[in-house]
């Protein structure tokens, strides 16, 4: 396609000029239209949530009854927590083998892999709820925290293998050879050269996919289900924060719901925010760091 | 570029492929003086030749310089010495290159272990950015269960940096990072690195074209030591440093096909003043390359 | 071969080792084995999911025909009859509500970050742009039920009785949850995505291309029309596709502002439903004949639509990114 000089040729007028800054005034008013709703979002839920928030917010249960005021949000974040952390567990070793995969094996069975990773990044995390229901509720024969974390760690597979393979294919090939020349084996130099090397990457990768993990509420709901009471075990079906905060916001007639939905609604916000921002902080200092240190 | 330096070689562009003349072998190196034998060596990217059929004897405890224009194939040469050549995919090489009797592409060989018998240091120097000083010189030989136990490691660590004339510098320090050192001494720390392997060939590609004139100096002092024990063979584009640092000399040259050929190879004191080779005669005398 | 001469120095000279395969070649082939039965593990684990889902959907596919199922317009758990298409329609329109929103918006602000701002501004704004896709789902579907709802409800009541009168399309009935609230609450989180797509897409124009224009006295309007634009068209539709993708499968959000209603509405104003929502709302409470293998048929029905949309997304963008590296 060609770009037609010819016509840029003419001297710059009233017009022209008027139509450069539109683009300008136009761009910037996209970017503020979009930003409003976040302020909104991150203004609403803050305003109406500080108020409900306190120590015992944070040390009790809910009450079975969700239109009865008092009580707190324990078991929810104590099973957010206990998911995602069994999450990252099989998810991590998990990734960063299929990223060494996919680094080793190049050709149509790695770009096969690679492909496969992409799409499931994109499937709905609804879909990923009904996939492990049928291989493990229906199987197990009922709703579990196990269940619930393992449909977290499908969530979380994609994103950490495409940031850790990012991270190897940025490692610079003399590190590479420097360790063959030395005899080193393949699996010893991934171990004790590339992981190490690598190693904030694929810490920042995973920070991205526990942020996004802790935020997810369709795929907990038909695996762990939800818990009342509080309760550590993972075989047993599980609370956790987005669970309460959709339950809760379903009921947002009754005050004491809608209040304890705003409540949880800014702890899921902080945890997230916190998990997100640290990543990418890691990400800009490895950046500034990296042109210096080689 | 080759054009233009085709351009200017002498007889070799009016003489067809075939009837390129390599090099007479120089058999003059007795055998017990001989550590690597390399016999019709052609070296390849996919189907591009990238070495045609070299036949060379690299003498024991010497110093031989590669050298030659850019694109000669050195140090590709060089890398099919340790089994580099072939870690990029499609490459290949045949020929015989045998070291101390063995032949070293016999498939019965592991070439991670012919990395660990002869030891290669990079034109960038290399140190593990996430190890100590200390750890880059012991880890490579704890992996390879060279050495074992903490004293042991302290030893070997103290031994390789003093060989590799480094170990002043940082005795106090050698708990920090491999990356905190300068240019010059990064690539004495990978040098030392690999020293501890024990190897008894050294091969060198291009270790001071990033470095200081200073750092530079040190490197070649340094070699001139490590002469007594072992066998260094240097590719170099810098025929300065060939004449002051190597013993032997071997002049490649890429021919009308784009592969590198032996043009010839003999003591550095001959080649450099009475070469036997027109090609070999100018290109010392700078009128290519 | 010659036996090696016990040599003076103070490192000694390890045995000569042997050469041939020993055992640590043989961990090596253990690694690159376990590297691979791990990754054939997971695909295969989630292919088995995939082919589980279908497998109990099936008998509902059967029963209804494929083509019947998905175009099937009643459903009716009680009376054992299922039909997608509420369901289908309900996802297709707020995804192409959304994307009406979404689309101008975050390719103008990708401009805004990669034509028109200094990089020192541009940074943050893309990074706060970024931050509205952090935001969990749930707690856009809160807000957007207890705030955005009840403010859009007198503008939609308002767009009905006006344009309303003529286009029955934007007409009553207003209850305030409907397609276009879904649509709206699905615009904000898709926005960051197609912007971040897209932002990529403009940053790889080839620099020689747009200092071509502006050599000449181009504009940044210039460039961007003549050169930005053009070469990023592709890039742009890829972008929209993994938007889309993105848009198809949001659930939690909408289910709090669609409306909740299986049956197809006549305007965008009408309460509604989609696939993800249905699937989340009933699934836990389907206990008649066949009902929860209709909803995992949804979810097949969803996963097809989620694959094709986002392989092709993705077919596209690897195609842009090559074309683009041998510098069209």
């Amino acid at each position: 396609m060609a770009v037609e000089y010819e016509t840029l040729l003419k001297p710059t007028s009233q017009a022209r000029r008027l139509r450069a800054n539109l683009v300008v005034i136009l761009a910037v008013a996209a970017t503020l239209i979009a930003l409003v709703p976040l302020v909104a979002v991150g203004t609403y839920v803050i305003s109406q949530g500080i108020g409900v928030i306190n120590l015992d917010f944070f040390t009790q249960d809910p009450p079975g009854d969700l239109s009865a005021s008092g009580g707190g949000i324990r078991n929810a974040i104590i099973g957010t927590l206990e998911m995602a952390g069994f999450a990252t567990v099989i998810s991590t070793p998990v990734g960063i083998l299929i990223a060494i995969f996919n680094t080793e094996v190049g050709g149509r069975i790695g770009a096969g892999t690679r492909f496969f990773i992409d799409v499931l990044a994109a499937l709905p995390s609804i879909v990923v709820g009904i996939f492990v229901y049928t291989l493990v509720v229906v199987a197990q024969g009922h709703f579990s925290g196990f269940a619930g974390s393992l449909a977290l760690a499908v969530i979380m597979l994609p994103t950490i293998v495409v940031s850790t393979e990012e991270m190897f294919r940025l490692l610079p090939r003399p590190l590479s050879e420097g360790a063959r020349a030395l005899g080193l084996t393949r699996w010893r130099t991934y171990l004790s050269v590339f992981i190490p090397t690598a190693l904030s990457g694929i810490f920042t990768g995973l920070l991205l996919a526990v942020s996004r993990a802790v935020g997810e509420t369709a795929p907990l709901i038909f695996t762990s289900l939800g818990n009342n009471f509080f309760s550590t075990d993972m075989s047993e079906p599980m609370q956790a924060l987005p669970l309460l905060i959709y339950r809760n916001a379903l009921n947002s007639a009754f005050p004491a719901a809608r209040d304890r939905a705003m409540g949880a609604a800014l702890t899921l916000i902080a945890i997230v925010l916190v998990f997100n921002l640290l990543g990418r902080w890691l990400v800009s200092r490895r950046r500034a760091a990296g042109s210096t240190a080689r | 570029m080759e054009e233009a330096q085709m351009a200017t070689a002498t007889d070799i562009t009016q003489t067809p492929v075939a009837a390129q003349h390599t090099a007479e072998f120089d058999h003059s190196l007795p055998d017990a003086a001989v550590v690597l034998k390399l016999r019709n060596v052609d070296a390849f990217y996919g189907s591009r030749r990238v070495v045609r059929d070299i036949s060379l004897d690299i003498a024991r405890n010497a110093i031989t310089a590669i050298i030659g224009p850019s694109g000669s194939g050195k140090s590709t040469l060089l890398r099919c010495i340790d089994r580099m050549h072939e870690v990029v995919p499609h490459a290949r090489a045949t020929g015989l290159i045998e070291y101390r009797g063995i032949d070293l592409y016999d498939k019965r060989i592991d070439p991670a272990a012919v990395r660990r018998s002869i030891g290669m240091v990079f034109q960038q120097p290399n140190p593990f950015p996430t190890m100590s000083i200390f750890d880059n010189v012991a880890a490579p030989a704890r992996f390879n269960g060279l050495v074992h136990g903490k004293n042991a490691a302290a030893d070997l660590v103290e031994r390789s940096l003093q060989r590799a004339a480094l170990w002043d510098e940082v005795k106090d320090k050698l708990h920090q990072s491999g990356s905190s050192l300068s240019g010059g001494q990064q690539q004495r720390l990978c040098i030392a690195r690999a020293l501890a392997l024990a190897p008894d060939v050294l091969l060198m590609d291009e270790p001071c074209s990033a470095l200081d004139p200073i750092a530079t100096l040190q490197i070649e002092q340094l070699m001139a030591d490590l002469r007594a024990n072992y066998t260094i063979l240097i590719v170099t584009h810098n025929m300065q440093q060939a004449a002051r640092v190597s013993d032997r000399t071997v002049f490649l040259t890429m021919g009308e096909d784009g592969a590198g050929y032996l043009v010839e190879e003999g003591p550095t004191g001959r080649i450099f003043t009475q070469p036997r080779e027109q090609l070999t005669e100018d290109y010392i005398s700078g009128r290519f390359g | 071969m010659t036996a090696r001469t016990q040599s003076p120095l103070e490192i000694p000279r390890a045995p000569q080792r042997s050469l041939t395969r020993g055992l640590l070649r043989e961990g090596d082939l253990l690694f690159r084995l376990l590297a691979l039965i791990v990754t054939v593990a997971a695909v295969g684990v989630i292919a088995l999911m995939m082919v589980d889902s279908v497998q109990t959907a099936w008998p509902v596919f059967q029963q209804f025909g494929i083509i019947g199922f998905v175009t099937g317009q009643e459903w009716s758990p009680a009376f054992a009859i299922y039909g997608a298409w509420p369901f289908l329609y309900g996802t297709l329109l707020t995804s192409a509500l959304a994307l009406i929103i979404a689309v101008p918006i975050a390719v103008l602000i990708a401009l805004l970050v990669t034509d028109v701002l200094p990089p020192r501004l541009a940074q943050p704004v893309a990074i706060v742009v970024d931050l509205l896709a952090a935001v969990p789902s749930v707690v856009w579907g809160l807000w957007g039920l207890l705030v955005l709802v009840p403010i859009i409800r007198p503008f939609e009541h308002d767009v009905a009785a006006s344009l309303g009168q003529t286009i029955p399309f934007l007409g009553p009935p207003t209850p305030g949850p409907s397609y276009f609230a879904a649509g709206l609450i699905i615009a904000m989180m898709v926005i960051p995505i197609i912007a971040a797509v897209t932002r990529e897409i403009f940053a790889s124009t080839p620099r020689l291309q747009r200092e071509a224009v502006q050599a000449l006295g181009g504009t940044r309007w210039d460039v961007v029309r003549r050169v930005v634009l053009p070469l990023g068209r592709t890039g742009i539709v890829a972008a929209v596709l993994l938007g889309l993708g993105r848009a198809i499968g949001e659930t939690i959000a909408v289910t709090m502002v669609v409306g909740n209603n299986p049956l197809v509405g006549g305007s965008i104003f009408s309460p509604g439903y989609t696939l993800s929502s249905v699937i989340a709302n009933e699934f836990n409470e389907a206990t008649e004949t066949l009902h929860p293998e209709a909803l995992i048929a949804l979810g097949v029905v969803l996963l097809a639509f989620a694959v094709a949309v986002n392989g092709a997304g993705l077919m596209i963008r690897r195609r842009f990114e090559r074309s683009a590296g041998r510098g069209r």
